[in-house]
Parts: structure tokens; sequence; C-alpha cells
């Protein structure tokens, strides 16, 4: 369903940071990207909704090829659930999420915030199927607690019914339990739409939880990539020995950081 | 050079070049600032301003004499008691019923003296007055009660300006550059403009009354608050609208969902500065005749009129002082 073909990317830096992955992902799994910072996850990800352009090799999203033409096309069916999550702070919780279909809503009026009854039913729906009260839908995103944030966050990327959800570390800031709970609303919101969820983490006893399938990527390259079970110790020792080794080298620039703010100036202007 | 920079980097700790907070070139900088005040100081005669109100001061306590202090009494003689009421010939009014006089108002009968030259004789004569005693307040408070709209339409005139000015001035969402570069300049050539200037070119072309001032106050404050509301736009966090635009929406609804909820309470408390400002400008224009109270101020003080006078100047500060509190709390309110 999403396949990438031999992809690569090359920043304006000299920084390689995908090296011609292939990965050929089927509808509804829930795949988790593993690996060390700097080892290319989120340049991968952001390549799927059209924040970067890969240098060489093709993504191929339900048999169409992702271009710059088709970008607006494929902006509607991939949705993003951002680190720092990018919640409207002043905005009620029902809004936050029906901004999830802006894209579709009719130009006036969604200026003057009316939605039509069954958008908002869906809204109401995907924040109860994440554990949402009706006590919260008329708050502030910003009067709500991390994990909170977090379930309205998962909502509003559900809410045009994407066929693939990017989830960058979307646990990056909560405590366990919290973090168990959510991941779980996560993969309940993914089953229920059908949706494929590409999700990047750093703690690997979650992905072993949680995971269809794990894709570990190491300096750009697929290092590991197959079902939770195969993930053996061994696996996991090498890529923590990776981690090791790159840590060892004298820091000479972030290439993960670097190339991410790039991305977000791009994308606003 | 390099090898300067290779001692140093060789330094022991206790050899390093720490902070100096005096030096000879921050002494000899103090003395040219001192300098160059005391000379503008001069030109704007500060000088004689402190020599002044100092003798005032101490004329006040009763050492030695002040024009200063001459002068304000002068005008503390006149000024006071305050003018409320008004006091008209019966005959030089129209349609007075005297059955139904107007609420508070009485008949008075005085004699009036009049010299004829010719004669060189007094005539005398029993003239009936109508004495209003809250009347000339009564008048002063319309007057103010224009002065306030005055102050509103310029304002809502003024947003209805600076808006989408200030949109197409904000570098991240104006359609082009050169929108932007020709909005950003439009609006500080509005700023530009004083209001008391653009009112008397107003005065000439629309004639005495309120419509000059409305639009004198609109022109000027618009260039404000659009810079204010460009700046807000431009500083709003870039997170949510990348989040939202590179979920494929159009810029015009990311401004509506990811900037507009957050700069709302920055551009209401613009708003509220403005309007307040406008208010205490417009009590002002009147003087070129652009309506409101300034007309009636500056009739009264080219009369002389002192007591009238500080009928106005009471009411305007009433008035300025309740607005401020009222827009205190409305502004707790909002934030």
């Amino acid at each position: 369903m999403l396949v990438f073909t031999n992809v690569s990317r090359i920043y304006p830096d000299g920084t390689q940071a995908v090296k011609g992955v292939s990965v050929h992902l089927e509808q509804g799994e829930f795949c988790v990207l593993l690996g060390p910072s700097g080892a290319g996850k989120s340049t991968l990800m952001n390549m799927v909704n059209g924040l970067v352009q890969p240098t060489s090799g093709k993504i191929i999203l339900d048999g169409e090829p992702l271009n710059k033409k088709n970008l607006q096309m494929i902006q509607r069916s991939v949705s993003m659930i951002h680190q720092q999550l990018y919640l409207i702070p002043r905005l009620s919780v029902l809004h936050n999420v029906l901004t999830g279909i802006l894209p579709l809503a009719g130009f006036w009026r969604s200026m003057i915030k009316s939605f039509p009854f069954k958008d908002q039913q869906r809204a109401c729906e995907l924040l109860s199927e994440v554990g949402l009260k009706e006590k919260h839908l008329m708050r502030r995103a910003s009067e709500l607690s991390g994990g909170q944030q977090q379930r309205v966050a998962i909502a509003r990327a559900f809410m045009a019914s994407p066929k693939v959800v990017l989830a960058d570390e979307p646990v990056a800031s909560l405590d366990p339990t919290m973090s168990r709970s959510v991941l779980k609303s996560l993969k309940k919101a993914a089953q229920i739409n059908g949706a494929t969820v590409l999700c990047t983490l750093h703690q690997i006893d979650y992905a072993l939880e949680f995971a269809d399938r794990i894709i570990a990527l190491r300096e750009g390259e697929v290092f590991f990539d197959g079902a939770p079970s195969e993930m053996n110790s061994e696996v996991q020792m090498k890529l923590y020995e990776i981690e090791h080794e790159i840590l060892a080298q004298a820091p000479q620039s972030k290439p993960e950081e670097a190339p991410h703010l790039e991305i977000n100036i791009k994308a606003v202007a | 050079m390099k090898h300067a920079a290779e001692n140093t980097s060789k330094r022991n700790w206790r050899e390093w070049q720490a902070y100096q907070a005096i030096t000879p070139k921050t002494i000899f900088a103090l003395l040219i600032t001192f300098v160059l005040l005391s000379w503008s100081a001069h030109n704007t005669e500060m000088d004689k301003a402190a020599v002044e109100t100092g003798q005032a001061v101490l004329s006040a306590v009763g050492i030695g004499d002040s024009n200063v202090l001459n002068g304000v009494s002068k005008f503390g003689r006149q000024a006071f008691p305050i003018q409320f009421s008004t006091r008209t010939e019966l005959s030089r009014l129209e349609g007075v019923d005297l059955e139904y006089l107007p609420w508070l108002s009485y008949i008075e009968t005085g004699i009036s003296k009049e010299y004829d030259m010719q004669t060189d004789t007094w005539t005398q004569e029993k003239v009936e007055y109508l004495v209003e005693p809250v009347g000339y307040l009564k008048k002063v408070l319309r007057m103010m009660w224009e002065t306030i709209e005055m102050g509103f339409w310029g304002t809502m005139i003024s947003i209805m300006i600076s808006l989408p000015l200030g949109i197409l001035a904000a570098r991240n969402y104006s359609p082009h550059p050169v929108v932007y570069h020709l909005a950003r300049g439009w609006l500080s050539f509005h700023r530009s403009m004083p209001e008391l200037i653009v009112a008397l070119f107003l005065v000439l072309i629309y004639g005495f009354g309120p419509i000059a001032g409305v639009l004198a106050l609109a022109i000027h404050t618009s260039g404000v608050l659009g810079k204010f509301f460009a700046d807000e736009i431009e500083n709003a966090p870039k997170g949510p609208q990348m989040a939202l635009s590179s979920a494929g929406a159009n810029s015009l609804k990311v401004l509506r969902y990811a900037v507009f909820p957050h700069v709302l309470p920055a551009w209401i408390a613009y708003i509220q500065y403005i309007f307040e400002r406008n208010i205490r400008t417009a009590t002002v224009l009147g003087i070129v005749g652009a309506g409101g109270i300034g007309m009636e101020l500056k009739g009264r003080w080219d009369l002389f009129d002192y007591d009238h006078v500080a009928t106005i100047l009471l009411i305007i500060f009433i008035t300025v002082v309740v607005l401020e509190a009222f827009s205190q709390k409305l502004r707790n309110k909002t934030l």
C-alpha cells in the first residue's frame, strides 16, 4: 500500500539522511520505526507527506506515485501527529479536532467556525475512541494535561479518514503509564479506521508491545525489518552498540536537528 | 594578529582579561553625551523652565515673585467658581412655554443698563432671563458624548482599514513581496500623518464638524493598528500553522484557525488602547474645527471665559479617568 523503492535523501549541507530504503507497508499495519537519533527516521516520515522531497527513489501510496503534482491529494490522505503536537492552545478541543478536515471544509463556513453536524459527530466519536469525555469537548486545548493533549492530536490526525498516519515520537514527553495508554489509543483508532500507522519511538519495549512490524534504521539504512518476535536481544544489543559508537565519536553536527529546522520554515512559508 | 591570539589562548587563567565596568572609553562617551544633552536642553529652553519653576516654588512659600505663579493664579481667579449654568435673555429665545419650563430652570428678572454715547445717558430696562442651573453642564456632557462617539467611529474605521492591510503587511501571509512592501509603506504613510494636520485638511474638504475628526483619527491610527496587527501575525507560533498547512489547508484557513485565536487577545488590547487614545485625541481635534468638545473649548478660550473652560476641562478629566478604569476592567476579562 505504501511502497518505498530505493529512496534516498541528501540535505543541502551534504548529510545523507536516508540511503536507499526499500520498504513495503501493508494496509492497516502498525509499523514502528526504531533507531538512534539522526538515523533518518523523521526524514523518512516527512517524505511521505511532502515536507521533504526524496533526492532519488520513488514513494508510491495506493498506486499513486508521490510528486509535486499530487501533493495536495497526498496531504489529504496522509496525516501527521507531530512531536510537539502543534495543537492550537486557545481553540476548543472540538475545534482542534475539526481542524483535521479543514482542507475539505467549505471556505465561508469554516471562516465562521461552522462545521456540518456529521463532521462534529465524527469528531465526538473519535474523541471518545481515544478516551476523552464530553466535559473536555469545549475546553481550550491548553487547559488539558499532556496526555489528554496527545489524545486530541491523535483524534485530529484521524479526522480526515487518512490512509496513512505518521506519528513522530508521540510519547516522547509522557510518563510510562500515560505512554502505554496513549499508544493503546493510537493503535485502537488505527484499527477502527483501517489506517496504516508509521510511528517513530525511542523505547524498544513499547515497540515490542504494540508494533505489528518493526523497522530499525541505522545511519539512513534499514538495519532490521520484521515482526517484533524476530527482534531478539542480539539485534537490540547491536542497535545499542551502534548508538554507543556514534556517541563516542566527536559530535560534528546534529544531522537530525538542522534539516528539521529547514523543513519547518519551508512548510510555513 | 594570529600570533597574539595564540598567546592569549595559552595564558594561565590567572592572567585572563576579565570584565572591566568603567574604562576611559565609557568616561569619554558619558562626557560627550552630557555635552550633547546640555546643548539640546538649552535649545528647548529646559534651563529656563528649571529656573522659572524653581522661582514658582519659592514664590509659593513666600519668597520672591514669579511670572508662572502669577499666570496660574490669574487663570485660577477667573476659572473659579466654574460655570455650570446658563443665563439667557427670554426675548432672545423662541417658543419657550412659560407653563412648562425645562427641568430645574426658572425665570429671573434683572435690570439691564445701556449707555447711549450720543446723549451720554444711561437707560435702564427690565429684562427677564431664563436660568438653567445645569444648562451648560448638559451642553458640555452632550459634546463630550459626541467626542466619545468620534473616538469610537474613528477606531471602527481604523480597524476596517488596518485589518486587511495588516494581513497583507504580514510577511508570512502576504501574497507577494511587492504587496508586502506596498502594504507596509502604506501603513507607515498613514502613521506619519499627525491627526491635527490631517484634520486641518479634512475641515477644508468636509467642512466643520465631526466627519473631519473621525476620518483624521481613522487615518492616523489605522497606520499604528495595522503595524501592530501585522507584527503580531508574524510573531505567532509557527508549529500549529505548519501542522495545518502540511495537512493541506490553504493559507486563509490557516490564518483563521492557527493565527487568529493566538493573536486575538493582543489585538483586543491594542484596539482598546487605540480607542482610549482616540477619545483623548478627539478632545483636541475640535480646536481646528473637527467636531467634538474641543470646538467649544477653543471658542470659550478665545472669549477668555475661563470659568466655562474649567467646566470643560473637568469633564474631560473625569471622562478619561472613567474610561481608563472601564477599559482596565474589560482587559482583565478578555485576557
